[in-house]
């Protein structure tokens, strides 16, 4: 074998090599896979400086200015997400969050009940290259006990009571309520129904085009 | 596998001669292009390119003389619009990492002097109105195109893209059919 | 998983870019390496007496591609996550046309002009001169030519997808043609060279 390979030119040699290689090829299975890889201390600083989510105050006043440079997803499955969801959100259930209907240039703000499904699926979303992706923190839970339902101060200062006054029309605007403080841990309140929560269209693109700012060009 | 080694530092060995050197094996350039772009694929997750540096220059020019005018442009716009310099972008990068390598190469090989490539029944004064147009030709194409030979064709064609591989077909066929038509300019 | 390192937050902008300095300067020194800073060598393809553009272009397209398929094959590199430009189909081939007609008026394509500005050449740096007047030309006419630059838009297509073939059975195919091109181009060179 070796002999013959020798009296091979430079030239017919590199196309015995390529043809080599290309018929090994045709094996080949160039899909991702199940696997993501994640830049962990790219990922932890970002944690540490709190720059991987956003709080419901935040997505509260985004959602009333009308902002559609970014996707609500709801990471729950269909049937929580019927009986209520936050304005302008769209289910994508977790298993099926990298099933494509997230883009990789979008940016993203998921949530689920709590915090941590949601981080789950943060965590894989940045492992597949989704740089823009963000957790409601503390989830629906939160949403709940900061924008639905906030508490009434007692005793409040005028400061705090400006302040709840604002809680307060946000409130209003989601469909929701204010409640005293001793009744928090009670009997959990009773959520809006989607016909009460105020309609915001879920953004749409124009075909091709992500959410938010064009990304950097890479045309040639 | 040691003996294309062997061969390939024949080859080598034999360039390291004096005066303008005899070109690199074309299969052997051609290996080094190939890493170089499977290098940026692999650093950057994108291929190589070069119309793209010169829409950024355009743009950033006119941005110059005219700025609203240039952002309002629909084609030059998107060069302007998040906010970093149009100069600030990969292929102008790049770019200018080409004109330094063929610098290199030029200098290592002697390859470098103030000439006119052309044939011998034109003029001097011909053959750069020729470049001048052509080069025109080539941007109207490379626009269209979303790319030129190194964008599209190499890039584009070893990613299998769909549009890469009409792109070079076109560019090879367009060539063929009107080179007799300038055979003038050059042989 | 770890490539494009880019891509998964290996690096930042700043950084690419350096990388985009360093890259373009091996682009640059295999094209000259080549011979492709002079338009004479680069034209010869298409009086088809020296077929070394179609030589080196499709090693270098050959190798990539090789090199692209076992790095995914492997795991390394995620091939989603690598940019494909989307392909607008009738733009695009009236596009390569007119390069095609542009590359045997001028002598270039806009990569080996540089190249050849690189090495001194006149006619390589009229020629960019000649590309930047024509890009701003194009700018300036957009609105009148923006029909034909968004027409034949399909979005992103592969040709695996589109020819519905296995990815590795193109990759096998295109380095059966490369290779069978290779063999054709020598022929024919040896040929041309027996009729001067």
């Amino acid at each position: 074998m070796s002999r013959w390979i020798s009296h091979l030119t430079l030239n017919q040699k590199l196309g015995v090599l390529a043809l080599a290689l290309g018929a090994f090829a045709v094996f080949a299975n160039v899909a991702p896979g199940p696997n993501v890889s994640v830049n962990a201390k790219e990922l932890l600083t970002s944690v540490e400086r709190r720059e991987d989510h956003v709080t419901p105050p935040e997505l509260a006043a985004w959602i009333v200015e009308g902002r559609a440079d970014y996707r609500l997803v709801d990471i729950r499955d269909a049937k929580a997400f019927a009986e209520y969801h936050i304005p302008g959100a769209e289910n994508v259930p977790l298993a099926s969050v990298l099933d494509g209907a997230l883009g990789r240039t979008d940016k993203i703000v998921l949530y689920g009940d709590g915090g941590v499904h949601a981080a789950q699926a943060w965590m894989v979303l940045k492992g597949r290259g989704f740089m823009r992706t963000y957790t409601l923190l503390e989830g629906l839970d939160a949403w709940k006990d900061e924008v639905l339902f906030p508490v009434m101060p007692q005793d409040a200062s005028p400061e705090e009571r400006a302040r709840f006054e604002r809680s307060l029309q946000l409130a209003k605007f989601f469909g929701g309520q204010p409640r005293a403080a001793a009744a928090a841990g009670a009997q959990p309140m009773a959520l809006p129904t989607l016909a009460a929560s105020p309609a915001v269209a879920v953004p749409t693109l124009p075909a091709g085009a992500s959410a938010g700012p064009k990304k950097k060009r890479e045309g040639c | 596998m040691a003996s294309v080694t062997h061969d390939v530092v024949h080859e080598a060995a034999a360039e390291s001669a004096s005066g303008p050197q005899p070109y690199m094996n074309p299969y052997l350039a051609g290996m080094g292009l190939g890493l170089v772009l499977l290098a940026a694929f692999v650093l950057v997750g994108r291929g190589l390119g070069a119309s793209g540096a010169f829409n950024s220059t355009i743009a950033w020019l006119v941005s110059l003389a005219a700025p609203g005018y240039a952002r309002s442009n629909e084609f030059l716009g998107v060069y302007l619009e998040d906010g970093t310099h149009p100069l600030k972008a990969w292929l102008v990068f790049e770019v200018v990492g080409v004109f330094a390598g063929a610098l290199l190469s030029g200098l290592l090989a002697g390859r470098v002097a103030r000439t006119v490539e052309k044939g011998p029944r034109v003029s001097v004064g011909g053959r750069l109105a020729f470049a001048f147009v052509g080069g025109g030709l080539m941007a109207v194409g490379a626009a269209l195109g979303r790319g030129c030979t190194s964008g599209q064709a190499l890039s584009g064609g070893s990613l299998l893209n769909l549009g890469s591989w009409a792109f070079m077909l076109c560019v090879f066929g367009g060539a063929y059919v009107v080179a007799p038509l300038f055979r003038r300019q050059w042989r | 998983m770890s490539a494009p390192y880019y891509k998964l937050g290996a690096f930042g902008d700043e950084a690419s870019l350096i990388v985009a300095f360093l890259i373009g300067i091996g682009f640059g020194f295999f094209l000259e390496r080549a011979g492709f800073g002079s338009a004479k060598k680069l034209v010869s393809q298409f009086y088809l007496n020296d077929l070394a553009v179609f030589k080196v272009m499709f090693t270098a397209i050959v190798t990539a591609m090789l090199g692209v398929t076992y790095l995914a094959w492997a795991g390394f590199l995620d091939l989603s996550l690598v940019y494909l430009v989307p392909t607008y189909w009738i733009a695009q081939v009236v596009g390569g046309l007119l390069l095609g007609v542009g590359f045997v008026v001028g002598g270039y394509c806009p990569g080996t002009s540089i190249v050849s500005t690189a090495t001194g050449k006149l006619d390589g740096l009229v020629f960019v001169v000649g590309f930047a007047a024509g890009t701003l030309g194009f700018a300036l006419a957009f609105p009148l030519v923006k029909g034909l630059y968004t027409a034949g838009e399909i979005g992103t297509k592969t040709l695996p997808q589109v020819l519905g073939v296995p990815y590795g059975v193109l990759v096998f195919g295109v380095v059966l043609m490369a290779v069978g091109g290779f063999l054709g181009a020598s022929w024919i060179e040896k040929k041309m060279a027996a009729k001067e």
